[in-house]
């Protein structure tokens, strides 16, 4: 009863002090609760991307020797499996066809023979590009090779057999060609087989008739796979939807009994998601869990600001024969209210934001993760609040007799422990020493190796941050409080415009209450810090999520033609007219032989291209950007090659390269001499593995063929997807145009997909909170602790000026060096986060983006909230001092 | 000749806190004057308004009803830092300033330098032996020292009008001893006007003019007592 009754007169009688405690807590209690809901939302949402991506779901290989029907049949009637169609594969000799009077042959290829309705099944298997969809149909690159077009007849060769002749109905591209011609039973982590160069499709019965005396002489040459779709019904997290479909592969694969092997693209896909999941944690970790720390020691800031008054209590109820149990107990009592109010507006937050910014009003991706995360976010709240309140009210009660909880906290003395022992540094020295280790080669933060369920985090290199964070709150507070010890008259040089004549009586209370003072500072800091690197790693992300588009599209829109085409260079003169268009960069897309492996070459115009395709330095090595196409200017066989190129082939730069390349002017394929002079890693509508760069008049020259495969668009500030439109009726049917905006929200990393933007738009929304917060009302309550001090001031004579000398000053001295140090910390904590979280970055960036904007409305928030602190101060002030002096 | 002029005067002046029926009438219509020199007791049992007529007089709050002058010093703006000293109930010097910053400050504010104000404050200290203490905070000095410690503050623009409000109070009888002294001396030694509030008869008892007050009156002063004899 008699705890209610205090509990009644803490809540009448000191309100401030409870509903400040209770919003740090629900600041921080909002911020892990909706980064649950943000993962929630993320981890479905990549499941459900992932699944989306798949074409196949299963392919279920028949083994040699066993009865093709009958692993059909078993496939068909196993559990989740919606649809199984059989798909023919044969192995053929090479293909050839006659064009323009000249006979073209092609090596050794692939034959496949696809049942009624199976593009209908399989959506986004194949891709027509001329023709018909159906029939007899040819691979585009083996189109380009034959010179063959929809209505001739290509010759398919049989080994040890007169070939077959079909009659070609259109012309396909195969995106899903990497897994439809997988290796089905290769060990996880195999080499990844390349898709062959030449494939002709053909009707079941078709492929039966072409193919069955093969099968009858040769049957290694010929097998059978089963193409299935599974029912998705898939748990959200990728991890767990990964394990399911995984066993569920295995589970067929023990049914089958050896007759068929299961080549898993699902559960291949839903791999890669995981690690992507993984760093979407880890993106919690980095980017959510130091604001919540942050929302927590603004929190025991606000509530030690009441600290003297509650030891005033303390005291008198000591001399009422309160026990030291009995003072915990009320703490812990004022604790609990403040934390529980703290925890339902917080989780009431949370809601909100995860219903309106993710579109899930949920705080995990299942109801034991959400009941975890709701769980674990108020628990985490109420232990803020019992940390700010019972904590520092136990301590009291254990150390301070009647007498002294009466008196003024004593003034700083020796300094605490961590700054004796050199806490700060050590903690500094360990960041960078673990940075530089961890950053140094080879660096992996996650690792998720291919097919096994358990993927692991380098946890070492988390170090970096951690220590990082810690040693430069620590340092701030350090410097701080030695400015106030020792550098007081400097400082009251510095604050003289703000303190006039009372400049060094203001530095002098300033001094006196360092230990304060550079706690507020410190806060600040931290505080700004997080905002800055949330805000520079969020940009830097965009950044990069806009070259990984720019990469993927080539430019803002560009116009792809069929490998069968001849367009000419000045067919960009044509496009240039289509309205909105800024410029034109042609590209040629050419296929080149080194040794025996196909990779795609790009021709470019070295002058032109840096500015059309936003070269940037990290896609290259051995050179920047604009000083590798200036050699490839001035000296036109230089060719950029890849990093694996230069291992596998032992590349030395200028070495010479001789590359086989189609020659427009014979049709066979010519070696060509090029010269070794550095690395591309990525390049405009290039592939992720192995490609080429050249001079574009080099390649037309020596290939005697100046067809463009590519034109990069530039528009002149008119939506890309309204240019698009424009270019399509000029580049007519055949050619492929893609706008990057478009682009942007189809391919990308899972991260990129989901939206990391959600996140890191409710982060920087709180991230302000926490700055104004951390500058006004730590400010505010700091003042409001001292009116006493202040109306004792004005009742000596001190006007509103003289008084102001003082607020101004403070305000001065934690807002600015709050801001200067806290910017300092986040240029070292950026690059830190960056480098250690270079995995979500795709490709790396030359450097962080700054969001000036939001930086300088960062700077003005932080100012405008010292000076609102200030501001209200002076304002109650103005209140006769004696009432003042009454009342505190 | 002229008569003197009163360095305050108090016209019928009240004052009430809050408003309507909560309303609570501290000190009721009053008149008097004081004069260069004299040095008076208020005394009276608590809530009986002595401490609202001192902080009127010394220009801290404002009447409700009535006037406060000071004739001899000018309008209410001139009063502070150093025309009018005052010694509060408990408690007054500001805790993060040494003794010798806090007994400078009222000459800081009125516009004197640093060294003026460093010169006059040591000058205060030694006059009421405190000098030791400079360099202390109050939190490190007794409270008898603390409070004269704000008896030489508020002696440091050598005031026409002195009015400490209870600055015995928490003080044992070796301590308010020492500060009556001082502040009887100070008044002696500048001539000065003197009011101290105070419950503590013996206190009362040292000063030549009494007023008792009772219920927000002014019940009665020495001069009419003697009248009434």
């Amino acid at each position: 009863m008699a705890a209610l009754s205090w509990l009644h007169g803490v809540v009448r009688r000191r309100p401030g002090r409870l509903v400040a405690t209770a919003a740090g807590v629900a600041v921080a209690v909002a911020l892990l609760a909706s980064i649950g809901a943000f993962l929630s939302a993320t981890e479905a949402k990549m499941t459900q991307r992932a699944i989306a991506r798949v074409g196949v779901d299963w392919q279920v290989e028949a083994q040699p020797g066993s009865d093709p029907a009958r692993v059909l049949a078993a496939t068909r009637h196993f559990p989740g499996v919606t649809r199984a169609l059989p798909v023919g594969f044969a192995a053929t000799t090479g293909l050839s066809g006659t064009a323009g009077g000249s006979g073209q042959t092609t090596g050794p290829g692939r034959v496949l023979g696809l049942p009624p309705g199976y593009a209908r099944a399989f959506g986004g298997q194949l891709r027509t590009l001329s023709g018909r969809g159906d029939g007899v149909l040819l691979a585009q690159q083996t189109a380009a090779n034959l010179h063959a077009q929809p209505g001739d007849t290509v010759a398919v060769g049989r080994a040890g057999l007169p070939p077959a002749h079909v009659r070609v109905d259109g012309i396909v591209d195969l995106p899903e060609a990497d897994s439809l011609f997988q290796r089905v039973g290769a060990p996880p982590g195999a080499q990844a087989q390349a898709p062959p160069d030449n494939v002709v499709l053909l009707p079941a019965a078709t492929f039966r008739t072409v193919v069955a005396p093969l099968a009858a002489k040769r049957a290694d040459l010929v097998r059978t796979q089963v193409h299935v779709r599974l029912r998705h019904d898939l748990p959200a997290s990728p991890g767990a939807a990964f394990t399911r479909v995984s066993g569920q592969a295995r589970q067929l694969e023990s049914r089958l009994v050896g007759s068929g092997l299961v080549g898993d693209n699902l559960g291949a896909t839903l791999d890669k998601a995981r690690s992507d999941a993984l760093y979407a944690e880890l993106l919690f970790l980095f980017l959510g869990l130091p604001g919540a720390i942050v929302a927590a020691l603004l929190t025991a800031t606000l509530a030690a600001g009441g600290a003297q008054r509650r030891r005033e209590d303390q005291a008198l109820l000591r001399t009422r024969g309160a026990t030291t149990r009995r003072l915990v107990g009320l703490a812990a009592l004022e604790a609990a209210l403040a934390g529980g109010v703290g925890v339902a507006l917080g989780l009431g937050i949370a809601l909100l934001l995860g219903a309106t910014v993710f579109g899930s009003a949920s705080f995990g991706a299942s109801t034991l993760s959400a009941l975890l995360w709701a769980g674990g976010s108020a628990l985490a709240g109420l232990l803020i609040a019992g940390a700010a309140i019972t904590l520092p009210a136990w301590r009291q009660a254990r150390s301070l007799t009647v007498a002294a909880a009466h008196r003024a906290p004593p003034r700083p003395g020796r300094a605490p422990r961590w700054q004796r022992w050199g806490l700060d540094v050590a903690c500094l020295v360990g960041a960078a020493l673990v940075y530089w280790q961890a950053s140094a080669n080879g660096y992996q933060l996650v690792v998720a190796p291919e097919g096994v369920p358990q993927v692991s985090v380098n946890w070492y290199a988390l170090l970096a941050p951690i220590l990082g964070w810690i040693g430069a709150g620590l340092l701030a507070y350090r410097l701080a409080e030695l400015v106030l010890n020792r550098g007081r008259r400097p400082l009251a040089r510095t604050l003289h415009p703000v303190g006039g004549p009372l400049a060094s009586t203001v530095v002098a209370t300033m001094s006196r209450q360092r230990g304060l003072l550079a706690r507020a500072v410190a806060l600040v800091a931290v505080t700004v810090a997080f905002a800055a690197s949330t805000a520079v790693f969020d940009a830097t992300y965009r950044q990069q999520a806009g070259v990984d588009a720019r990469l993927t599209n080539g430019a803002d829109v560009t116009v792809n033609e069929p490998s069968t085409a001849t367009t000419a260079p000045a067919f960009a003169q044509r496009l240039q007219r289509a309205g909105g268009v800024a410029s034109v960069e042609p590209l040629q897309h050419r296929y080149a032989y080194i040794g025996p492996d196909l990779q795609d070459l790009y021709g470019v115009r070295p002058t032109t291209i840096a500015a059309a395709g936003k070269l940037q330095d990290a896609w290259f090595a051995g050179g920047s950007a604009s000083g590798l196409m200036h050699r490839l200017q001035t000296q036109p066989s230089a060719v950029l090659v890849s990093e694996e190129t230069v291992r596998d082939y032992q590349l030395s730069p200028g070495e010479l390269l001789r590359l086989r390349l189609l020659d427009g002017a014979t049709g066979r394929f010519a070696t060509v001499p090029f010269h070794y002079a550095g690395v591309a890693r990525e390049f405009p509508t290039a592939p992720l593995d192995s490609f080429f760069v050249a001079n574009a008049g080099y390649v037309a020259r020596v290939t005697h063929n100046p067809a463009v495969g590519t034109f990069l668009i530039s528009t002149d500030g008119t939506s890309p997807a309204a240019v698009a439109s424009r270019v399509r009726r000029v580049a007519g049917p055949t050619a492929s145009v893609t706008d990057i905006t478009t682009q942007r929200k189809i391919v990308g990393s899972n991260l990129t997909a989901v939206g990391m933007a959600g996140l890191t738009k409710v982060e920087l929304v709180f991230a302000l909170v926490l700055v104004a917060a951390a500058t006004g009302l730590v400010l505010a309550l700091g003042f409001a602790e001292r009116r006493r001090t202040f109306a004792i001031a004005s009742a000596l004579g001190a006007r509103a000026r003289d008084l102001g000398a003082f607020v101004w000053a403070e305000s001065l001295l934690v807002t600015v060096g709050g801001v200067v140090l806290g910017a300092l910390i986040a240029v070292a904590i950026t690059a830190m986060l960056i480098t250690i979280l270079s995995g979500v970055f795709d490709p790396p960036p030359d450097a962080p983006a700054i969001p000036w904007a939001y930086l300088g409305g960062l700077v003005a928030l932080a100012a405008a909230a010292a000076a609102i602190a200030g501001g209200v101060t002076l304002r109650r002030l103005r209140r006769p001092a004696i009432s003042v002096l009454r009342d505190a | 000749m002229t008569a003197p002029r009163p360095v305050a005067r108090c016209d019928g002046a009240a004052r009430t806190f809050g408003h309507g029926p909560r309303a609570v009438v501290a000190l009721q219509p009053t008149t008097c004057e004081i004069f260069a020199g004299t040095r008076i007791a208020v005394t009276g049992p608590s809530g009986s308004g002595k401490s609202t007529l001192l902080h009127l007089l010394a220009g801290l709050d404002a009447p409700t009803l009535g006037t406060v002058t000071w004739p001899e010093i000018g309008p209410r703006d001139a009063l502070r830092p150093s025309r009018i000293g005052v010694v509060f109930q408990g408690p007054s010097l500001l805790p993060p300033l040494t003794v010798g910053e806090n007994v400078a400050l009222p000459l800081l504010l009125a516009g004197r330098t640093e060294a003026e104000a460093t010169s006059g404050a040591r000058a205060a200290l030694e006059r009421l032996d405190l000098a030791d203490l400079a360099s202390k905070l109050p939190e490190e000095i007794s409270g008898g020292q603390a409070q004269r410690v704000a008896v030489a503050r508020a002696l440091t623009g050598h005031p026409v009008l002195l009015l400490a409000d209870e600055p015995t109070g928490q003080l044992d009888h070796g301590n308010a001893t020492a500060v009556v002294d001082v502040l009887e001396e100070a008044a002696r030694h500048s001539g000065a006007a003197l009011i101290v509030a105070t419950h503590d008869p013996e206190v009362a008892e040292r000063l030549p003019e009494r007023w008792l007050m009772r219920d927000g009156r002014l019940a009665f002063t020495t001069a009419q007592r003697a009248w009434l004899r």
